[in-house]
């Protein structure tokens, strides 16, 4: 469905994507994951045909972009919708646009993304996420078969995310490609594969499960405690220590087998003062993630070994 | 605070470059221009002449007209010649000298001469008129006076011819008749410019343009579709201030409805077409703005509208030339004013064409398909 070969795109002399190729089939959800300014809407707009690549081949649905463009919609990072349109106005443009005149099938759009009370409000005065709606209803007007969505949950609610991300399964379902930028941790690891960008690479591509497995041969435990510079200088100094990351009160902690749950645990109260609890847990797309974008030694020799 | 806002306002203004290069090298291309091309006096006004009598005194009379640089002459044959190059904009101004000039002359009869002169501009009607005076100067008419012999010493006191003056097109010499037609033009030259000028500038800032990348929608119909609806408004609009004009202020009909909409139409089309191009070399609204400037003031002083384009230097009109609103100035004051032929206004509805052509493929050109 999307493939591209040896893409690479040049700002001056920032390669912002560096020699990527990725081969997508059908009703896949493809998510791109990445830190900022790592390449993801660079290379979303190189495949969607916003940006003109340096280099390299795409190709989407067996055709280059300029031929296939009836084949794909697009999302936007932000709004880009018409604002002083109305809901129904703007549907009625995009849908134009790829000579949809089929009426029926834009109003079930509204209904289906519970536009259909808002029809003629401008579009301007929706909510973030009825306009994240809006824009995903332009993008499917003309029933594409792959949809490019460049972060499209990024400021929604958690119930209009959760919402969005069901969508999203249902359009897969109905054999639609889904190429999806995102910082979410939890909607990576809805994907039905994946890839991490840094620095204009790809640097791991493949389902979520088996990309947790990039840290390799590690033990990954949590702890409920209050953050304290002292706790993470202690724990950042022991031997084996890959990553510590502290989110809220929960402390989160990689390492390399030969520190145990013990010797960390002995090492946090002998700070605290009091009995500190550790638990083993399961690695996540989020230390995959943050392992990778630090590009720590045994990501490095992960990556290597893969 | 205020410090705060100042000091943010100077910073953004410092990172983009281009306006500040507008900021700086528009008030100074302006100033140089403008320096250079601004007289009021005119030089080398074309004059067209009749002379039936090619004697030595009416070649007195021609020289006193062309001794100090301001008519150009040039001959034609007959009078009615004389009226249809000033129609046609050829000459400004003409010379009628009847074939019996000398014999009259000597016959002490006070022959008559007729100086016609275009009214359609009058400041430069009244230099016209002014200057006219070279040939009547002592200079030229000392040679004329003759006595008989009969009564050798009677002093004639009377001018020895008469030159009446003959204003063209604009009798009474309406300031409403020279002003009204070109502040039309200008008129809608600013609301096409800033209408158009920021229809793309504003889509890319919105980023709706980047949806629109995403389409099959060809850079054709994308420049045609930006064009059609803005070229109709300001048509509109032209005829609703015409209108006004009409009803205001007693605004002549034009000798061609169907060439004044033809007018319209290209100069309509040329002011938004010009607009998008604007548009599309423009990275935000606020430079859009200042190239539109940049080009409605030049267009305003340069085009003869206001100052005749007989007092700007040859050096300078190669950029009247290059100003489209020059040959619509010239073109509507021929429809609604002089009634020029079709064929006398043929090349400046031809080179309003061209700007149309060029500016609408330029903008093609510079339209992406890609960011």
């Amino acid at each position: 469905m999307i493939r591209c070969t040896h893409l690479t795109k040049k700002f001056k002399q920032k390669v912002a994507v560096d020699n990527i190729s990725l081969d997508i089939g059908s009703g896949i959800i493809f998510g791109l994951l990445g830190p900022n300014a790592a390449g993801k809407t660079t290379l979303i707009r190189l495949l969607s045909g916003i940006l003109k690549n340096d280099s390299g081949d795409i190709s989407i649905n067996g055709m280059q972009v300029n031929d296939a463009k009836s084949d794909y919609g697009y999302v936007a990072q932000h709004f880009g919708q018409y604002e002083e349109l109305s809901v129904w106005e703007n549907v009625k443009f995009y849908a134009s646009l790829y000579n949809v005149t089929d009426e029926l099938h834009l109003m079930s759009l509204l209904e289906r993304y519970s536009l259909t009370e808002f029809k003629k409000h401008r579009a301007g005065t929706l909510s973030g996420g009825y306009q994240r709606r809006l824009a995903l209803v332009c993008a499917l007007a003309h029933n594409p078969a792959v949809l490019f969505l460049d972060e499209p949950t990024a400021g929604i609610d958690p119930v209009t995310r959760k919402l969005l991300w069901d969508d999203f399964y249902q359009l897969s379902t109905e054999g639609k490609t889904l190429f999806v930028t995102t910082h979410y941790m939890e909607e990576a690891q809805r994907c039905h594969q994946l890839a991490f960008i840094s620095s204009g690479k790809i640097v791991a591509q493949s389902s979520p499960e088996t990309i947790k497995q990039a840290l390799g041969n590690v033990n990954v435990f949590t702890s409920r405690v209050s953050y304290l510079p002292e706790i993470h200088q202690a724990l950042k100094k022991l031997k084996g220590m890959i990553l510590v990351n502290q989110f809220g009160n929960e402390c989160r902690m990689v390492v390399e087998p030969e520190l145990t749950l013990s010797m960390l645990q002995k090492t946090m109260t002998s700070i605290t003062g009091d009995v500190v609890n550790v638990q083993p847990s399961e690695p996540n797309i989020e230390d995959v993630f943050i392992a990778l974008t630090q590009k720590t030694p045994v990501i490095k020799r992960s990556l290597r070994a893969s | 605070m205020i410090m705060a806002i100042i000091r943010k306002e100077l910073i953004q203004l410092r990172r983009d470059p281009r306006l500040i290069g507008l900021i700086v090298v528009m008030p100074l291309v302006l100033l140089i221009l403008f320096g250079v091309a601004l007289k009021l006096e005119p030089q080398n006004v074309r004059m067209a002449y009749f002379d039936g009598d090619t004697s030595f005194f009416t070649n007195l009379i021609k020289t006193g007209l062309w001794s100090d640089g301001y008519f150009e002459l040039y001959s034609v044959n007959s009078k009615n010649e004389i009226i249809e190059e000033i129609r046609s904009g050829r000459a400004k101004a003409g010379l009628y000298i009847d074939q019996d000039f000398s014999a009259q002359l000597v016959e002490n009869n006070q022959p008559h001469i007729i100086f016609f002169v275009d009214g359609t501009m009058p400041s430069l009607t009244t230099a016209m008129k002014y200057h006219s005076k070279d040939a009547t100067d002592e200079g030229v008419t000392n040679d004329m006076y003759f006595s008989d012999a009969e009564s050798a010493s009677v002093v004639i006191a009377q001018d020895p011819f008469i030159m009446d003056t003959h204003i063209l097109f604009n009798p009474d010499e309406k300031e409403t008749w020279f002003f009204l037609p070109g502040v039309i033009g200008v008129l809608i030259m600013q609301i096409a410019l800033i209408l158009t000028g920021i229809t793309v500038v504003r889509e890319r800032e919105k980023k709706t343009l980047e949806k629109i990348l995403v389409t099959p929608l060809s850079k054709t119909a994308f420049i045609l579709g930006k064009l059609i609806p803005y070229v109709v408004i300001a048509l509109l609009d032209f005829y609703f201030i015409l209108g006004a004009g009409w009803m205001l202020f007693d605004l002549p009909q034009p000798s061609s409805h169907m060439l004044l909409f033809v007018l319209a139409l290209i100069y309509v089309a040329v002011m938004i077409s010009l607009g998008l191009f604007i548009s599309l070399i423009a990275k935000t609204q606020q430079q859009a703005m200042f190239i539109a400037i940049f080009i409605i003031v030049p267009s305003i002083l340069l085009s003869g509208f206001i100052f005749p384009l007989e007092a700007i230097p040859e050096s300078v009109r190669t950029i009247s030339n290059i100003i489209p609103f020059t040959y619509f100035v010239e073109i509507i004051r021929g429809l609604l004013i002089k009634h020029t032929l079709f064929q006398d206004l043929l090349n400046s509805y031809l080179a309003l064409s061209g700007f149309f052509v060029v500016f609408v493929i330029a903008s093609i050109f510079k339209f992406q398909r890609t960011l």
